[in-house]
């Protein structure tokens, strides 16, 4: 099969495997809500998306005085994962060397990517990775949005093939 | 140190881990089905699985011993909710808690069944659009800040538009959104 023009996912090998991070991933996140505490919303040990938009609220709160939404424990605690996930994947990088500057294609793309991913995902609590948390949890929502996220992605290869056909 | 010091900073090692964790193994959670659809390779889909599996078999463990509280996965009680998303879920929840103090009025009461199914609609509408998008781009929002460390330019504008994206909902969106359902 021809190659395709998407991101590489791997530019060397990868030297954890991945159902390796998805077993620490998962005994992290439900050891951490458990041992920490982090209930008011359940399932909330890890989420881009929620922490940003919780994160994002409780500065703008902080600066403004307005009352956006947060969620209960983010009036506890600042909930930086994101700057966390930067941090660590940053360090990791430069560790291995792996940092390279690439080449900007489509920069309005992303941005809107990322504009919809959130907006989306504010609407309906999650990125991509608490919507696969929430359906490990049981929930029918969750479970639902990974169907529909399965049934999005399918639909995503089938755009790249045609626009691959086409080119 | 007190209590909000304690927890900010699990949050920020939690991140540190998975950021460490997630650029070693190059995980990403849309580019397992991408990759099988595309070149029948397994190894990414594997992680989403095991993920799927890890979560499902530690949430059951922690609940018959009686360490996780179970509860609905979105918002806590008396939250402030400005958002239809967050009024939709918030009579969901109670409906399925029982609990109908913060209910406030009758006529309240009784779209709970057809809250539901919209919050439902809305969650596989959402996923699909997220799984769309999460494609066009190159991969999911974790992926997304292991890429734009790595020096991805375009990772950094799709992480420009995640954090702009906030302030845009709540102050023109959800408004908007309220205003037409209203």
């Amino acid at each position: 099969m021809k190659a395709f023009t998407i991101t590489p996912t791997r530019a060397r090998p990868r030297t954890l495997k991945p159902w390796l991070f998805g077993v620490i991933a998962g005994v992290l996140f439900v050891a951490a809500e458990a041992l920490l505490g982090i209930y008011p919303p359940s399932a909330y040990a890890f989420c881009l998306a929620c922490h940003v938009r919780d994160l994002v609220n409780t500065a703008w709160n902080a600066l403004f005085g307005s009352a956006l939404e947060t969620t209960l424990i983010a009036k506890r605690a600042l909930l930086l994962t994101s700057p966390g996930v930067l941090l660590g994947a940053f360090a990791t990088a430069a560790l291995y060397r792996e940092r390279r500057r690439q080449p900007l294609e489509r920069p309005i793309l992303y941005f809107l990517a990322g504009l919809t991913v959130m907006t989306v995902g504010i609407v309906i609590f999650g990125c991509p990775t608490r919507i696969v948390l929430r359906a490990g949890y049981g929930e029918v929502y969750g479970i639902a949005a990974l169907g529909g996220m399965l049934a999005g992605i399918f639909c995503g290869t089938l755009l790249l093939r045609l626009r691959n056909r086409g080119a | 140190m007190t209590e909000a010091w304690w927890l900010s900073l699990g949050f920020l090692g939690i991140g540190v881990l998975i950021g460490f964790l997630a650029q070693r193994a190059r995980m990403c959670f849309v580019a397992g089905f991408r990759d099988y659809l595309l070149v029948r390779d397994t190894e990414l889909l594997l992680g989403l699985f095991s993920f799927l599996a890890t979560v499902w078999l530690a949430t059951s463990l922690a609940y018959a011993l009686g360490l996780l509280r179970q509860g609905m996965p979105e918002y806590g009680e008396l939250e402030v909710r400005t958002s239809v998303a967050g009024q939709a879920w918030s009579r969901v929840r109670l409906a399925n808690l029982r609990d109908l103090r913060l209910l406030g009025t009758a006529e309240q009461a009784v779209p709970l069944a057809s809250l539901a199914n919209r919050f439902l609609y809305a969650s596989l509408a959402g996923g699909w659009l997220i799984g769309l998008v999460s494609v066009l781009a190159g991969g999911c929002v974790l992926r997304q800040h292991v890429l734009a460390v790595q020096g991805s330019r375009g990772a950094w504008l799709y992480l420009a538009g995640f954090y702009a994206a906030v302030p845009l909902y709540y102050l023109l969106l959800a408004r908007l959104l309220t205003w037409v359902y209203q």
